[in-house]
């Protein structure tokens, strides 16, 4: 493991172990904490696609919905005699994976602006499937009320919605306010960073952002475009869906509600606000504003305004978002992909053709 | 009522469902035109601000939402005739400044950058309405003189649908005219094609970027406050014609006029004999249309390369 890799992996745990507490003193509590981490993996999922490939999807919410809903009726209806929490997030995660791998083979060639009205729309047509499909959704109720089965490891079971032991921390509250699902969660976001991390900074990522920058350019090199981002909206689907299924895990309900415009366009805010094609950029979205939320909406009615406003406010004086702008200002620009910018039109490219040159 | 003797298949238990089907089909196909008609007129700001600007303008149902809203108000104080008045002029206000402001630093920007403003634009009108209106659903009541119904012949109908309609078909045409025979829908229809080519020519592509974005706005707009004593009005009203006008557009084709009016009239049609014949496929049948027309021509009926032109 190089230096680099390591120090990843222990600023990212050390962050993550001290989240749920640093939140304590500023009106945070673990479960927000927990909340955060479950809905930032589609949102750190998202960038894949809004970020790297630079496709607008509008339609994430449809993944985080039925991922949602497969995970909860694995658990209640498919298989109620033996509820397995591993197998709930499997289905949820094989199930939304299909869909996207579907649903993106025949949107990925789509010209761009085309892509974000379809799947604004399809998203749209699986919220009334859900919505109208009673006898298994329960429409408008959605499912409530179902616990999630404990989670086996090996030998041991364990109930993520226990508590870790009392130990009073000051300032910082009680380690016993945590439940277990917690650690649980930042585990499997410490894995998701670790697999965008290789994946953006592999060949894959590379051309993902050459695609982005000049389609054309690096059709012509010798990619093929659709395929890079079908690639990168099924990794995003999968995430959303894992995102879904721990949520509705974790609340032990759902309804047609997460698989709104709303629900997508919150996506598109926190990995907007947070700074795409960063890597901690879509985590730090959605938990600003999911805080915000939390401290904003128990004093006014005016949260989602102030959201809106906070969304353009970023688009105009920070484009690149908060760490976008952060690290812009640190490195002084210039794009690491080097294989993007080669592709990119402008200055960088004529330069590589001699002056005076003329017939 | 006649049992239908002709209908020697359908059995007898069903026919006299088909019967009430057949008795309500004209009242619900009148229906469904009037609807296509309002999303064939946001549909039609959609796509000739597409056109102009190449920008998908996910605030464009928000310019429907304020439309209705400062009709009904002024309509409350001075009567629907002001709120007739009023709404596109609002609208084309906002429009204007909205361009100027904001969506001006975003034209030499990818793409992606504008949606995303329209976007944060189009959640910051509807959560504003929702404070100062509150989130309550509110209509205006037809006027007393355009209150009563008129016999079409086959069937009696509101009079102020009627009216509406024709007032909207009228409109249509004027934008038509608008784009085909004036210098500015010269310059649009040009621009549509080659943008840099008309500056270099000397045409104002900037003026009339302007005039066409508050042109689409206003229309949406005006359309909303007419439609206040038909639909009713609520905070979320912006995105729930928003959406059905995405998928009339990707129907008809982005960029073309009669796309715009083809692809509406088919949603507006389709949602409202379904709603009829499958009520509960009502909601999803035009986005499973959308689909199909994608799956077989990708650029919509009508789409890309017809753009404007008629």
């Amino acid at each position: 493991m190089k230096s680099h890799d390591l120090r990843f992996y222990a600023l990212t745990l050390l962050g993550l172990i001290v989240f749920p507490f640093a939140i304590h003193p500023i009106g945070g509590y673990p479960g927000l904490a927990t909340q955060i981490l479950i809905v930032a993996i589609a949102a750190v999922g998202f960038n894949l696609v809004l970020g790297y490939a630079g496709l607008l999807s509008y339609g994430q919410a449809a993944f985080y919905g039925i991922g949602s809903y497969v995970a909860l009726l694995t658990v209640s209806k498919f298989f109620p005699s033996n509820p397995n929490f591993w197998l709930a997030i499997l289905l949820a995660v094989a199930f939304v994976t299909a869909m996207a791998y579907v649903i993106g083979a025949f949107i990925v060639r789509l010209y761009g602006i085309y892509f974000g009205l379809v799947t604004l729309a399809i998203a749209q047509m699986l919220y009334f499937v859900v919505f109208q499909w009673r006898s298994l959704t329960q429409g408008a109720d959605g499912l409530q009320g179902i616990s999630a089965p404990s989670v086996p490891f090996g030998f041991a079971s364990l109930d993520l919605g226990s508590s870790l032991p009392q130990v009073d921390l000051g300032p910082f509250g009680n380690l016993g306010d945590v439940h277990y699902w917690y650690p649980f969660v930042a585990l499997v976001m410490l894995l998701v960073l670790a697999f965008m991390r290789t994946l953006t900074r592999s060949q894959f990522g590379e051309v993902l952002g050459a695609i982005r920058e000049n389609e054309e350019r690096s059709m012509f090199v010798g990619f093929d475009p659709a395929r890079y981002k079908l690639a990168a909206f099924t990794i995003a689907g999968m995430l959303t869906g894992l995102s879904g299924a721990l949520r509705g895990l974790y609340e032990g309900s759902t309804s047609p509600d997460s698989l709104t415009v709303d629900t997508s366009g919150s996506f598109v805010i926190f990995a907007v606000v947070g700074g795409l094609k960063t890597l901690f950029g879509p985590l730090l979205g959605t938990g600003l504003i999911m805080y915000l939320e939390n401290v904003i909406s128990a004093k006014t009615d005016a949260w989602r305004l102030i959201e809106g406003l906070i969304f353009v406010g970023v688009i105009v004086f920070l484009p690149g978002g908060i760490l976008g702008s952060l690290r812009r200002k640190r490195k002084g620009g210039g794009p690491r992909d080097v294989l993007a910018g080669a592709v990119r039109t402008g200055p960088a490219t004529d330069a590589s053709v001699p002056r005076g040159v003329t017939r | 009522m006649e049992a239908g003797p002709s209908r020697t298949r359908a059995s007898p238990k069903e026919a006299p469902a088909i019967d009430a089907f057949l008795a309500q089909l004209p009242g619900q196909l009148l229906d469904g035109f009037i609807r296509g008609l309002v999303y064939v007129a946001i549909a039609l700001g959609l796509t000739i601000v597409f056109g102009m600007l190449r920008l998908v303008n996910f605030a464009h149902g928000a310019f429907y939402a304020i439309g209705a809203y400062v009709g009904l108000v002024v309509a409350e104080k001075l009567g629907l005739a002001a709120g007739l008045i009023a709404a596109p002029i609002a609208v084309a206000l906002f429009a204007i400044v909205f361009d100027r402001v904001l969506l001006r630093r975003f034209y030499s920007k990818e793409p992606t950058s504008q949606i995303l403003v329209t976007f944060g634009v189009a959640i910051v009108v509807q959560e504003t309405l929702r404070l100062i209106f509150g989130g309550t659903t509110r209509t205006f009541p037809v006027p007393a003189a355009l209150a009563g119904s008129f016999n079409l012949g086959f069937t009696q109908y509101p009079t102020y649908r009627l009216l509406f309609a024709l007032g909207i078909v009228l409109l249509i045409i004027a934008v038509y005219l608008f784009i085909e025979r004036t210098d500015y829908g010269l310059i649009v229809r040009a621009g549509v094609r080659d943008r840099t080519m008309v500056q270099l020519l000397g045409g104002n592509v900037k003026l009339a970027s302007t005039i066409i974005f508050a042109l689409g706005a206003s229309l949406a707009g005006l359309v909303g406050a007419a439609a206040s004593p038909i639909y009713s009005v609520d905070p979320n009203t912006g995105f729930s014609f928003l959406v059905p006008s995405f998928v009339v557009v990707v129907v008809g084709g982005l960029g073309s006029f009669w796309g715009a009016v083809l692809g509406g009239l088919l949603i507006g049609e389709l949602q409202s004999v379904a709603t009829l014949a499958l009520p509960a496929a009502s909601d999803v049948i035009i986005y499973v249309a959308m689909t199909l027309v994608l799956l077989i021509k990708p650029s919509g009926l009508l789409g890309e390369s017809e753009m404007i032109r008629g």
